[in-house]
């Protein structure tokens, strides 16, 4: 099935308006220059999906930060891979020894992305290593980690806009929401 | 990471992607290694058991999945809910159909969810698949195509498809590691992976 031009027409509903986001970026941003008032803060982000939460949060943050991008590849993505195992894409640019890290990241399910990535920051010996996250989808949590920033929590549905997508698309939406499931079990 | 042996003979093919799903992010897992009665005769003889699919040992998290339709689950629940019971300390987290199939949209293999779902996941590889992986320790398995061919492509263990033969068969287990360990005891421990992070 040819997929509509028009983006909107794929989402079933909207689960967080833009304006709720931008609140909520607001008062993440608040806390977090609140919290490490008087430091430095490096911001890591992961691409791609966190991209425009990495973009609004930062300009919420009042104190000096430095960002970082990281890419890391996904089961499923890697049809060309040969060991079968997770690879950094994209690795920190600058050294991140004795700084203060803030993952920054658009949504955790599995938490098995983020639990690998943990391990990996950590090994680079951070001063402290605290997590971001937009979005929140407990249900199918595997790996628990503590979130010391939570946007918002979700209900179990497949999610997509503001960075998150769904074969690459949808990413530009501004607000996130829920994909009509005809759009995934239908073939293309 | 390092295959330290051969890969278990998975029941179902869910259990074998949800094992390379683990692998590839690098996160420990011991197949069906420890065997909980739950149900006990007068005599203190074991009449009911359950062997959780996997047990993340770094997590301390025992996992069991299933691929049966949601009103198929009934028993499992109740075991779940028994074991729960008895073993307050035990984390356990049941993988439901609807969650397989999400992990898989997640990961762009939603096409898989059905091959690797309910009877047609189970595992009939034919015999010489299962020798000439037995006879390549420490390989790992290329990903499943679905269906029997990933099954095959896993060396799991040969099935007539039926569940209720699978259930003897799994009984049949416990009942030897039963009295190999003892009941309550780790009864096949297979470490699929170590991690080096």
């Amino acid at each position: 099935m040819k997929r509509p031009a028009d983006l909107t027409a794929d989402v079933a509903e909207i689960l967080i308006p833009e304006a709720a986001i931008q609140a909520k970026v607001a008062e993440l941003g608040s806390r977090i220059s609140a919290d490490f008032a008087g430091r430095e803060l490096t911001l890591v982000s992961v691409l791609k999906g966190s991209l425009p939460f990495m973009a609004d949060l930062m300009r919420a943050i009042t104190i000096p930060v430095q960002i970082d991008l990281m890419e890391v590849s996904s089961y499923g993505g890697t049809a060309t891979e040969s060991s079968g195992l997770v690879r950094i894409l994209k690795d920190l640019s600058s050294s991140i020894d004795g700084r203060d890290v803030l993952i920054v990241e658009d949504i955790i399910d599995t938490g098995l992305t983020l639990n690998y990535l943990v391990r990996y920051l950590r090994g680079k010996n951070p001063a402290s290593l605290r997590i971001c996250t937009l979005l929140n989808k407990p249900a199918r949590r595997l790996v628990e980690i503590p979130i010391d920033y939570l946007g918002f929590e979700i209900p179990d549905q497949f999610v997509i806009g503001y960075g998150l997508d769904y074969g690459e698309r949808y990413r530009n939406l501004r607000y996130v929401g829920v994909l009509r499931p005809e759009v995934y079990t239908s073939p293309e | 990471m390092t295959e330290t042996r051969p890969r278990p003979a998975f029941a179902h093919a869910s259990e074998a992607e949800l094992a390379r799903i683990l692998d590839f992010y690098q996160v420990a897992w011991a197949y069906e290694p420890r065997t909980f009665p739950i149900l006990y005769d007068h005599d203190g003889a074991v009449l009911e058991s359950f062997s959780p699919d996997f047990y993340l040992p770094d997590l301390d998290l025992y996992v069991e999945i299933t691929t049966l339709k949601q009103r198929l689950v009934r028993k499992k629940n109740r075991k779940l809910r028994r074991l729960r019971e008895l073993y307050p300390d035990i984390r356990v987290k049941l993988l439901y159909a609807r969650d397989f199939r999400a992990l898989l949209l997640k990961y762009g293999r939603i096409t898989l969810a059905d091959a690797l779902s309910g009877a047609e996941g189970q595992a009939t590889p034919p015999r010489r698949h299962l020798r000439a992986d037995a006879a390549r320790p420490g390989s790992t398995p290329p990903a499943a195509k679905g269906g029997a061919e990933g099954a095959s492509r896993d060396g799991e263990r040969p099935s007539t498809g039926s569940g209720r033969s699978r259930a003897r068969r799994r009984s049949r287990a416990e009942a030897r590691a039963r009295s190999r360990a003892g009941a309550g005891s780790p009864t096949i421990v297979t470490t699929g992976t170590e991690m080096t992070a």
